[in-house]
């Protein structure tokens, strides 16, 4: 029933008829959800104004993943209780924030399916699973984590590197583009996001040699409105920093989601390693616009300004880092800044306007920098690049913090994040590119057990770039962070612990075992005036919420 | 570190099964590996590194987070090359082993199936200087190591079961075990040193430790439980509580001691 809908879903669209009524008139269709008010771009500006729904991957277009629900406070958060619990089919591990809209939640698995279920029970209104050619270039496992919501469409990424819209009522598919060709191993993982009239995305790959770009889609069609490559061509600036043709293989993916400043139609978007991740011999210069923030026009996607975390990274510091943006008070003023804690274990507060460096310092163990100079461009130490032998050198690969979504509290005015103090030898290979293959010039090794290393939430002050607090955990969480306005920091760590924290003093509030790693960010919402908090753990969407009186 | 032996050994198997295997295709059939050479061994290394490294490790060891685990020692899904050359051409369902790619000739898979053996060293290819029978009888008298370790299920608690430590140890770890034991303590047997919050210090073996707990156990083997948050310190001791033991045994003891371990597999 499912398949016959979707074949005739773009005839109706053609017709001017809205596919939810027809299919509510249909006495057997079992597979829609209840109507919800449309999602308009209105509506997205001003989320935090609507904190019952989550309506992106990172709660606001800013990012801070803040909520203005304050129902669960420090004072009964020791309460919660699991309400319930949505085990995903495919077993893999979910990196998914779910989405609600209205009562109705949408989660996306492994590989590229999408659910929609009932947010106060956890039952499943419908599926959609995504059909996958058999040899897909990825990474990093088969995640998707999470979708864009626009209308009552939703956009979902897909391993095999399309993009597909998605009726949110039915489940049915509305368009499927592909966006790059997977087959030359681009993937896609991360949510989209929605800017103004259209769907602005990124890419994965770098580890295949692919070169990264961000794309806007119209939501109507599917078709590609604007792309801005990641790494200039030929002509445009930027193409010198890299050695001979390199650049056309030169990674800088785009792979998780940017953020959107409404008031200075700017979209902020991370960008990955430069590739050959360790061997910078065949990529020599400083390899723009990979490991940066890049800061594009809201309507056509011109680059009005970089920042580079990481010029010439050999140790895949990829900067795709969500931008956490906000205004706070700086040396007497309130400035509208950007915050980020890098990968390459730096943390910085930067001028969101011009892309100017305000304050920045390490915020976990690094060996690989001076320090920054007062450009925010990274000293560093001599002889720490990728051997053939092997040299150690921290933070490892995997970084002092990844692509796990960072969270900022407006009522501490902290910025929070899933630190890690690690050590990793990192080794060099010589590889000649080839398309659809692995890319990356070496590796590395860990040579003490993960237990013996340090991990920790650190609450930092933008206005300094000073740690406050921190909460130690057990190695190494890929959790994200959340924040309430009841004062509190949710998170979860490698061991499986799903937990609360108080925003001001990282004091422990209420902790409980799923059991599972959790790779996710949780995200809160509210039916029927009851606040709930969900996160994915291992293959299991948890919920939480007080006691029902 | 194929010996002369094993190539002896695959020349016989070239000569014997080389038909069946050049009609077997892509499912394994065993007619041993035929490429196998030092340089096929490089090879398999070479595709190992760029293509599987990044979940077992660049060494192979494995690696905690992503589930691969140690391939240097005896696999837990195959126990000839035969196992393992289907491992990596079909991949373990269900999880993140996936199949190589499907036009990935059968030779390069074989490399790869030389590679992993070459990690592990083959108890029929080593001559030990030691003797296992003096090596038994000492682990058991002079050297009291059985007051701390168990073999099939005759000894202490205070170190690892040592039953089949000959499949994950080769001779020279062994050797190191015994005369350096401060040199690589896995956290399962560090000493950790707790002070509570009313000021009480112990030390104990760490059972288990995770981001809110910690369970130790004290040398007269009683348990404790913290939550973490009833914790002032936690100190990690970073020697073994097993003593070296370059002083009180002869080269030759350690010889035997050595054999003995190593002949130490499920096997036997
Ligand atoms: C995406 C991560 C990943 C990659 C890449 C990967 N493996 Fe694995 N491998 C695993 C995991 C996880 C397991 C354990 C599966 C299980 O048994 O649960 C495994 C198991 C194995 C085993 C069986 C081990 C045993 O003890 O029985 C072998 C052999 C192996 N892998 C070889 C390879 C080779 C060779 C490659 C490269 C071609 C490779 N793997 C690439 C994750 C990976
Ligand atoms: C006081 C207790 C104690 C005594 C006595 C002791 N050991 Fe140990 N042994 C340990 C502990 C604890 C470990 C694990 C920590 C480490 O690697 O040092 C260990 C580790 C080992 C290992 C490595 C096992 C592995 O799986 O990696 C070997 C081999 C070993 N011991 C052999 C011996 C031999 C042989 C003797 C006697 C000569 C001996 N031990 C005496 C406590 C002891």
């Amino acid at each position: 029933m499912n398949r016959s809908i979707a074949l005739l879903a773009p005839l109706f669209l053609g017709l001017g008829l809205t596919l939810p009524v027809l299919a509510q008139e249909d006495e057997f269709q079992t597979v829609i959800t209840p109507a919800f008010s449309p999602v308009t771009w209105e509506r997205l500006i001003n989320a935090e104004d609507e904190p019952e729904n989550w309506m992106m991957y990172s709660g606001t277009l800013d990012s801070q993943r803040y909520s203005r629900l304050d129902q669960i406070d420090k004072s009964n958060v020791a309460e919660l209780e699991m309400k319930w619990s949505y085990q995903i089919p495919v077993i893999d591990r979910a990196e998914t924030v779910p989405t609600v809209v209205d009562g109705i939640m949408f989660i996306t698995e492994a590989p590229s399916n999408l659910t929609a279920v009932d947010a106060r029970t956890g039952r499943v209104y419908w599926r959609y699973d995504h059909e996958l050619p058999d040899d897909l270039r990825i990474c990093c496992g088969r995640n998707n984590r999470g979708v864009a919501i626009l209308g009552e469409t939703l956009f979902m990424s897909t391993l095999d590197a399309h993009l597909v819209a998605i009726d949110a009522r039915t489940g049915n598919v509305l368009w499927d583009t592909e966006v790059a060709d997977y087959e030359a191993g681009y993937s896609k993982t991360a949510a989209p996001l929605i800017v103004k009239d259209k769907v602005v995305t990124g890419i994965a790959g770098g580890e295949f040699g692919i070169r990264g770009f961000i794309d806007a889609y119209d939501p109507a069609t599917g078709e590609l409105e604007w792309r801005t490559y990641a790494i200039p061509g030929p002509g445009e600036p930027g193409n010198d920093s890299w050695s001979g043709d390199s650049w056309k293989t030169g990674g800088a993916a785009t792979w998780i989601t940017g953020s959107y400043d409404p008031d200075l139609n700017l979209i902020y978007w991370g960008t990955g390693n430069p590739g050959p991740d360790w061997n910078g011999d065949v990529r020599l210069g400083d390899n723009l616009y990979s490991d940066s923030a890049l800061a594009l026009d809201g309507d056509t996607g011109e680059i009005a300004w970089h920042f580079q975390f990481t010029p010439h990274d050999v140790h895949d510091y990829d900067s795709i880092q969500v931008p956490i943006l906000a205004d706070i008070e700086y040396q007497g003023s309130t400035r509208k800044v950007m915050m980020w804690a890098n990968r390459n274990a730096f943390f910085y507060t930067i001028d969101r306007a011009t892309g100017e460096f305000l304050e920045g310092d390490a915020y976990a163990s690094q060996t690989w920098a001076q320090g920054l100079d007062p450009n925010g461009r990274p000293i560093r130490v001599p002889g720490m690049a990728p051997t053939y032998e092997g040299i150690l050198v921290s933070p490892p690969i995997v970084g002092a913090t990844n692509w796990y979504s960072p969270g900022y509290s407006q009522q501490t005015g902290l910025f929070y994040v899933t630190s890690f103090d690690g050590e990793q030898e990192f080794f060099k290979r010589d590889e000649d590119y080839e398309e659809g293959e692995r890319f990356t010039g070496g590796g590395g090794r860990y040579n003490q057990p993960m237990d013996a290393f340090h991990s920790s939430i650190r609450a930092i002050n933008p206005a300094t770039a000073q740690i406050e607090w921190e909460f130690p955990i057990m190695p190494r969480s890929s959790a994200g962070i959340t924040t309430t306005a009841g004062g509190i920091v949710f998170t979860g760590s490698a061991d499986g612990y799903f937990f609360a924290l108080d925003a001001a003093t990282g004091e422990e509030l209420w902790h409980i075992s799923l059991g599972a790693r959790v790779h996710a960010a949780p995200m809160t919402y509210a039916v029927d005036g009851k606040q709930f908090v969900t996160i994915a753990s291992g293959n299991v969407v948890y919920t939480f919420g007080l006691k029902d009186d | 570190m194929s010996s002369i032996s094993t190539q002896i050994k695959h020349l016989l198997a070239i000569a014997t099964y080389g038909l069946l295997f050049a009609a077997s295709g892509s499912n394994a059939e065993d007619a041993g590996n035929l490429y196998n050479t030092r340089f096929d061994i490089n090879a398999g290394l070479k595709y190992f590194e760029r293509q599987c490294s990044r979940c077992h490790g660049f060494d192979a060891k494995g690696n905690d987070e992503t589930g691969a685990p140690d391939l240097t020692g005896r696999l837990s899904r195959a126990s000839s090359d035969v196992g393992i050359f289907n491992i990596i051409r079909t991949g373990v369902p269900g999880t993140a082993m996936l199949p190589v790619a499907a036009d990935l000739p059968d030779s390069q898979v074989w490399q790869l199936v030389a590679y992993i053996g070459s990690l592990s060293t083959d108890p029929a290819n080593i001559d030990l200087p030691g003797s296992v029978v003096a090596g038994s009888r000492l682990f058991a008298n002079k050297g009291d190591c059985n007051s701390c370790h168990m073999i099939d299920g005759q000894g202490g608690r205070l170190g690892p079961d040592l039953s089949r430590v000959g499949e994950r140890r080769n001779p020279e770890e062994l050797l190191t075990d015994i005369l350096d034991p401060h040199q690589e303590v896995a956290p399962r047997w560090w000493t950790m040193r707790v002070t509570d919050n009313e000021g009480v210090t112990r030390e104990g073996l760490r059972m288990n430790e995770d981001s809110f707990s910690l369970r130790i156990m004290d040398a007269e083997s009683n348990l404790w439980s913290y939550p973490k948050r009833q914790l002032a310190s936690i100190e990690r001791v970073e020697e073994s509580t097993m003593p070296s033991y370059t002083q009180t045994l002869s080269d030759s003891e350690v010889d035997d001691l050595v054999a003995y371990l190593f002949s130490l597999r499920k096997e036997n």
